[in-house]
C-alpha cells in the first residue's frame, strides 16, 4: 500500500508527464497541419511528379507520293535504346555495360548522354538510335542489369533502298542549334536538312503526341492516365514519276556515269524526274546508326561529291548546247537570217588567233539548220561573232540560262553567262572580243547548272513560256488531296514564230537528221535535242591536273531534248559527267522519254536499249581528239 | 481465472482504441501493399489480422493472471528473453545484415519486441522492492544494468532503433520512483557531453549520414536524404481530406520504400489527409494519457512502475515514429506500435497494453 504522500508525489509526476506528452502532440499536429494544409500544393506536385510521366509520342511525317499515287517516302517502326537518368544509379557504368553488350563505342554513347545533358533527368536519352534486333534482344536479356535503359518505338523515315532521288528527297536529322531559334520546335525534333524534307518540312512535320503514364519508382510504366495520338504530317503528291525517275536513273547507272538530269513537262513545269548522281543513302541520316559517323565522314571525303546536289549546285560548260542561244540571238535581233552561210575549212580566224571547228577537213559552206544539225563550230563562231557577247548574254538570260530556276529546293546556284558589264564587274576588266568566240560554243567563261538548261530547253519547247520548275502537285492535310497551284512563269520570251520554226527544225535534224543526236531517235515520237560536249581541262585549268586519272579529264556530255516537236510534253537535260560525248547523254534521254510514252499509253516499261560499255572503249574514246561537240 | 467483479473493471474504453487502431493498422497495410499493376493486395494484411488475434489472446491471458503474480516471476521472464536474444545474436536468421529475428515454423520471432515487457515487469518488481522514496544511487546503478544487458545484446545485433526503446523504460520508473531531478538533469547533461564522443566512436558511418542528412536532406537527395524528402512529399500531398483509401501513389509506387512498416504514418497521412492524421494523432494521445491514468491510480507502486515501464517505450516509439514520418527526424528503423506491419511487435505490445488494462481492473483489490 503507496503512502499518501508517495501517492502525491506521483499523481504530480504523472500530470507533469501528461502535460508534456499532450503539448508534444500539439506540436506533432501543428508539423501534419504545416505539410498538409501550408505545403500541400507544392509537395502535391512533388507527387505528382514523381509518379506521373508525360512521353512524347513523335508523330510520322507525311507521306510522299509520285504523281500516279506510288509511295516514294514512307515511315517504319524502329527502336531506340534509351538511357532515363533518373534510374541510373550510375550513369557511366551503365554506358560502359551498353557498350559492351550492344558493340557500339562506349565514347560515342557518352557523347549522346552529354549532349542531352541539360535536358530534365526524366527524359529518355535516346543514345542508340534505330538499334538492331540483336541490340535490343542483348539489352532486354540483362533487363536487371539496366533498369534505367528503356526501349522506345519511333516513326522513322523510310526511302527507297536503292538512294532513289535521293537529293530530290533530301535527308532529315535533328533539329540543330540555329535551327531552333525562332522556330515551333524542340530540342530533339527531327526536321528536314536537305530536299524536298526541308523545304516541305512544315507541311511534312506533324504534330508530336503525348502519352500520360504512372510508374512506379523503378520506372516502370504501371498504366496510362492519357493519351494524345501524334497527328501524322501532310502528305505530298509530288510532280515526280516513279517510273521515268527510276530509268534515268538507271540510265545513268548501267552506262557507267555520274552526272545529273531534270526532266520537266514543258507545259507547266512540272518536274517529271529528278536526278544528281552519285547520291547517298537517306536511310542511313533517318536512323542515325552506330556507324552514322564514319558513313558522314566518308560521304563529305568522297572526291566523286556524293553530297553535292548536281543538277541545282552543279556549274558546267554547256558546250555546243548553247549554241540555240546564239541562233535565237541573231534571229530575234535580225542579225542574220536562216539562210546565213559560212564556210567552214575545218576552223577560221578570229582577232589573230585560229579557232578549230570539231571536224578537222571541214562542214564545207553551211547554213544555219545544217550549222545546227552538224554543231558546225565555224558557223558559231562567226554567228556569235556577229551578235557581240551581250546580245548572247541578254538571250541566255531570257530564256533561263545564268538564272536560279526557283525550284523548290534549297541552296540552288547561279550559273554564269558572261557579259562585257559581268566582266567589268568581277574583274575589273574590259571584255576582249576574242573572249566572244568560245562562249559562242558556250565555252569560256559560260556555265550552266543543269537545272537552266532543262528551264532553256522547255522554253524553246513550248514557245517561249519560262515555266519554274516545282515538285509537289498536291497537298493532302487528313481531309483529301487539295490540287497545289503551279508556280507563276516567270517570263514570256518574245519569240518570233520564224525563230522558233528554225529553231524547232534545226532541233529535230540533229536527232532524225544527219546530226550527232541520232541516238535520240525514237520512231515517231519527233524527238528534237542538241547534244553538248564541253572540255574539262579549259575550264579547271592545268592546276587540277594534279592527282587526276584520265577519265576526270574526259569532256562532260549534254544532251537537251524535247518531244514530240509539235506540243511537246516531255523535255529535259541530260548531264553526263566525263562521257567523253553528248550522244552517251542522249542515250539515257531516249530510255527516259521512252518510259515516259510507254507509261503514258499504258504499253509494258521498255528495257534499256544499249549494251553497257566496255571499258577500254570508253578510255580509246577518250584518247580520240575532235569528236563533235 | 477472471472474476466476474473484475470484468466490470476491465475499461473498455481504452480496449476500444486499441482495437481501433488495430483495425486502421489492417487497413493501412493492405493499402499499403496494394499492387496498382495487378490490382492485387500481398497477403501481408491477413498476416497482420492474425498476428492482433494471437496478441489479443495474449492480452486476455495477461490479464487473467493477477500483475502482482507475473511479477514475482518477473526475472524468469528476464532471463527467458536474455536468452532468446542470445539465441538470436547465436543462430538467428540474417536480414540485411542484421540477426533479428529467430526463424520459427510458422513466423520469424523477434526477440528484442518482449524484451521491453519483460524489462517493464523486472524494473517495476526491483523499484518496487528497493527503498521506499527517493531511490538510492545503487538501486538506479543495478536499474541501470538490467536494461543495459538487453539494450547490449540487441544492439549487438545490430538494431540500435529497438535497444534504445529500452532506456525510457528505464527512465520511466526510475522517474515515477521518485528519481531526484537533479540527478536526472546531471544525467541529461552528460548525455550531452557524451554525443560527440557517442558520434565519433559509437555510431556506424551509414548511422551518422542518417543524422548528417536529416540536418541537410538535400545534401544527398537520392540516398540517406531520399526517404526524408519522400516522407514530406508523402503527407504533404494526401492535403486536408487524403487522396483516399488505396489511392496513395507514393506508398504503392514505392517511393516510399516499405511503406507499410516505418512509414506507415505517412501513408496514412496521404490517404487519409489531415483528418485521418489528427483522429490516428487523438487515439495515440487517448492511449498514453488513459494509460497514465492507469499509473495514478494504481492500486500500489507495483502497478504504477509496471504501467509506466510498458508505456514508457511505447510512447517513446510513437512519437519518434510519428515525427520521422513527417520528415522531420532521422531516419530509424523504429516501427509505429500498434500499426506498422510485424508480428512480434503486434503481439508484444498487446501483451503490454494487457498488463496496463492488468492494472487498472485490478486497482481496487486487496
Amino acid at each position: 500500500m503507496a503512502l499518501p504522500e508517495d501517492r502525491r508525489k506521483i499523481a504530480i509526476r504523472v500530470s507533469v508527464l501528461q502535460f508534456a506528452l499532450t503539448v508534444l502532440f500539439a506540436f506533432l499536429a501543428l508539423a501534419f497541419w504545416y505539410l498538409q494544409v501550408v505545403q500541400y500544393a507544392r509537395l502535391f506536385e512533388f507527387a505528382e511528379n514523381n509518379h506521373q510521366r508525360t512521353l512524347p509520342l513523335r508523330a510520322p511525317r507525311g507521306v510522299l507520293f509520285d504523281r500516279t499515287h506510288k509511295v516514294l517516302v514512307e515511315n517504319r517502326d524502329s527502336f531506340n535504346i534509351s538511357i532515363v537518368r533518373e534510374h541510373s544509379k550510375n550513369v557511366a557504368q551503365t554506358v560502359r555495360l551498353l557498350a559492351s553488350a550492344t558493340g557500339v563505342p562506349e565514347a560515342q554513347l557518352l557523347d549522346t548522354v552529354r549532349r542531352y545533358e541539360r535536358e530534365p533527368k526524366y527524359r529518355p536519352i535516346p543514345v542508340i538510335e534505330d538499334a538492331s534486333l540483336a541490340q535490343v534482344a542483348a539489352v532486354a536479356a540483362r533487363r536487371l542489369d539496366f533498369p534505367d535503359l528503356i526501349f522506345e518505338s519511333v516513326p522513322t523515315r523510310q526511302y527507297p533502298t536503292d538512294d532513289l532521288a535521293a537529293h530530290l528527297f533530301g535527308y532529315v536529322g535533328e533539329v540543330s542549334e540555329e535551327q531552333l531559334a525562332g522556330q515551333n520546335l524542340r530540342s530533339g525534333d527531327i526536321v528536314g536538312q536537305s530536299g524536298i524534307e526541308k523545304v516541305y518540312n512544315t507541311e511534312l512535320m506533324g504534330q508530336d503526341g503525348a502519352r500520360k503514364v504512372i510508374i512506379n519508382s523503378t520506372g516502370r510504366e504501371i498504366r496510362r492516365l492519357d493519351e494524345i495520338p501524334p497527328t501524322e504530317g501532310r502528305r505530298l503528291e509530288l510532280t515526280i514519276d516513279y517510273d521515268v525517275q527510276r530509268a534515268t536513273e538507271e540510265g545513268f547507272r548501267l552506262l557507267g556515269y555520274n552526272g545529273a538530269a531534270v526532266i520537266l513537262d514543258p507545259r507547266n513545269g512540272e518536274v517529271l524526274s529528278y536526278v544528281s548522281i552519285p547520291a547517298f543513302d537517306p536511310n542511313a541520316f533517318a536512323a542515325r546508326g552506330p556507324d552514322f559517323g564514319a558513313t558522314w565522314a566518308s560521304l563529305n571525303t568522297d572526291k566523286l561529291k556524293p553530297l553535292q546536289n548536281r543538277a541545282i549546285q552543279g556549274r558546267y560548260a554547256p558546250g555546243s548546247t548553247f549554241k540555240m542561244v546564239v541562233m535565237t540571238a541573231a534571229l530575234q535581233e535580225g542579225i542574220a537570217t536562216p539562210d546565213f552561210s559560212v564556210y567552214c575549212g575545218g576552223g577560221a580566224t578570229f582577232y589573230g588567233r585560229f579557232f578549230k571547228c570539231w571536224k578537222k577537213e571541214g562542214h564545207g559552206s553551211v547554213a544555219m539548220l545544217r550549222g545546227i544539225e552538224q554543231s558546225c563550230d565555224t558557223y558559231f563562231y562567226t554567228l556569235g561573232n556577229l551578235v557581240g557577247v551581250d546580245r548572247l548574254h541578254k538571250w541566255a538570260t531570257l530564256l533561263g540560262l545564268g538564272e536560279k530556276s526557283g525550284i523548290d529546293l534549297p541552296n540552288e546556284v547561279q550559273g554564269i553567262v558572261p557579259s562585257t558589264e559581268w566582266k567589268r564587274q568581277t574583274t575589273g576588266q574590259k571584255w576582249y572580243a576574242g573572249e566572244t568566240i568560245s562562249v559562242s560554243i558556250g565555252q569560256g567563261q559560260v556555265t550552266v547548272t543543269p537545272v537552266s538548261m532543262a528551264v532553256y530547253i522547255a522554253t524553246i519547247a513550248n514557245g517561249g513560256t519560262r515555266y519554274v520548275p516545282h515538285l509537289v502537285r498536291a497537298v493532302d492535310e487528313g481531309k483529301g488531296w487539295k490540287d497545289v497551284p503551279a508556280p507563276a512563269a516567270k517570263s514570256q520570251v518574245p519569240f518570233k514564230p520564224a525563230t522558233l520554226e528554225t529553231l524547232h527544225q534545226g532541233l529535230w535534224l540533229v536527232v532524225n537528221g544527219a546530226g550527232t543526236g541520232g541516238n535520240a531517235r525514237i520512231p515517231g515520237r519527233d524527238v528534237c535535242g542538241k547534244t553538248g560536249t564541253a572540255q574539262v581541262i579549259s575550264l579547271e585549268g592545268a592546276k587540277a591536273l594534279a592527282g587526276r586519272t584520265d577519265l576526270d579529264l574526259r569532256d562532260n556530255g549534254w544532251f537537251v531534248f524535247f518531244a514530240p516537236r509539235d506540243n511537246p510534253e516531255i523535255a529535259g537535260v541530260v548531264f553526263a559527267e566525263h562521257s567523253g560525248h553528248g550522244t552517251e547523254a542522249a542515250k539515257i534521254a531516249r530510255y527516259a522519254m521512252e518510259t515516259y510514252f510507254a507509261k503514258k499509253e499504258g504499253k509494258p516499261l521498255p528495257p534499256f536499249p544499249w549494251p553497257p560499255p566496255k571499258p577500254q572503249n570508253v578510255i580509246v574514246a577518250a584518247a580520240t581528239a575532235g569528236a563533235p561537240r | 481465472m477472471l472474476e466476474r467483479r473484475l470484468y466490470f473493471h476491465i475499461d473498455w474504453l481504452m480496449l476500444g482504441a486499441i482495437l481501433l487502431l488495430c483495425g486502421i493498422s489492417v487497413a493501412m497495410v493492405y493499402s499499403t501493399t496494394f499492387d496498382p499493376a495487378r490490382n492485387t493486395a500481398s497477403r501481408l494484411y491477413i498476416t497482420q489480422a492474425y498476428a492482433i488475434a494471437i496478441g489479443l489472446g495474449v492480452l486476455v491471458a495477461c490479464l487473467g493472471i493477477d500483475y502482482r503474480s507475473l511479477a514475482d516471476s518477473s526475472h524468469f521472464f528476464y532471463i527467458l528473453v536474455i536468452a532468446l536474444l542470445v539465441y538470436t545474436l547465436l543462430f538467428g536468421s540474417v536480414v540485411g545484415g542484421s540477426r533479428r529475428w529467430i526463424p520459427l515454423r510458422v513466423f520469424n520471432l523477434q526477440a528484442s519486441e518482449f524484451a521491453k515487457v519483460a524489462l517493464a515487469l523486472v524494473l517495476a518488481k526491483f523499484f518496487d522492492e528497493s527503498r521506499r522514496g527517493n531511490p538510492s544511487i545503487n538501486d538506479l546503478l543495478i536499474g541501470l544494468g538490467m536494461t543495459m544487458l538487453p539494450f547490449a545484446l540487441i544492439y549487438k545485433e545490430p538494431d540500435l532503433g529497438t535497444a534504445v526503446t529500452l532506456l525510457p523504460i528505464f527512465l520511466g520508473i526510475a522517474y515515477l520512483a521518485g528519481l531526484k531531478m537533479r540527478l536526472f538533469g546531471v544525467v541529461l547533461l552528460a548525455a550531452v557531453l557524451m554525443a560527440p564522443v557517442a558520434w565519433k566512436f559509437a555510431l556506424k558511418d551509414y548511422q551518422r549520414s542518417r543524422i548528417s542528412t536529416f540536418v541537410d536532406p538535400s545534401q544527398d537527395p537520392l540516398g540517406a536524404g531520399y526517404q526524408q524528402i519522400q516522407a514530406r512529399i508523402t503527407v504533404g500531398s494526401g492535403g486536408f481530406w487524403g487522396k483516399g483509401f488505396r489511392k496513395g501513389t507514393q506508398a504503392q509506387l514505392k517511393y516510399l520504400p516499405v511503406a507499410q512498416n516505418d512509414f506507415i504514418f505517412s501513408a496514412l497521412g496521404e490517404e487519409q489527409g489531415l483528418v485521418g492524421v489528427l483522429a490516428t494523432l487523438g487515439l495515440y494521445l487517448f492511449v498514453i494519457l488513459r494509460s497514465l491514468e492507469t499509473a495514478r491510480l494504481a492500486r500500489d507502486r507495483l502497478g504504477t512502475y509496471l504501467v509506466i515501464g510498458v508505456l514508457s517505450s511505447f510512447t517513446f516509439q510513437v512519437i519518434y515514429n510519428i515525427t520521422m514520418s513527417a520528415g522531420l527526424a532521422p531516419v530509424k528503423g523504429l516501427t509505429l506500435p500498434l500499426m506498422s506491419y510485424g508480428g512480434s511487435s503486434m503481439i508484444a505490445t498487446l501483451a503490454g497494453f494487457g498488463l496496463i488494462l492488468n492494472v487498472r481492473m485490478r486497482r481496487f483489490t486487496n
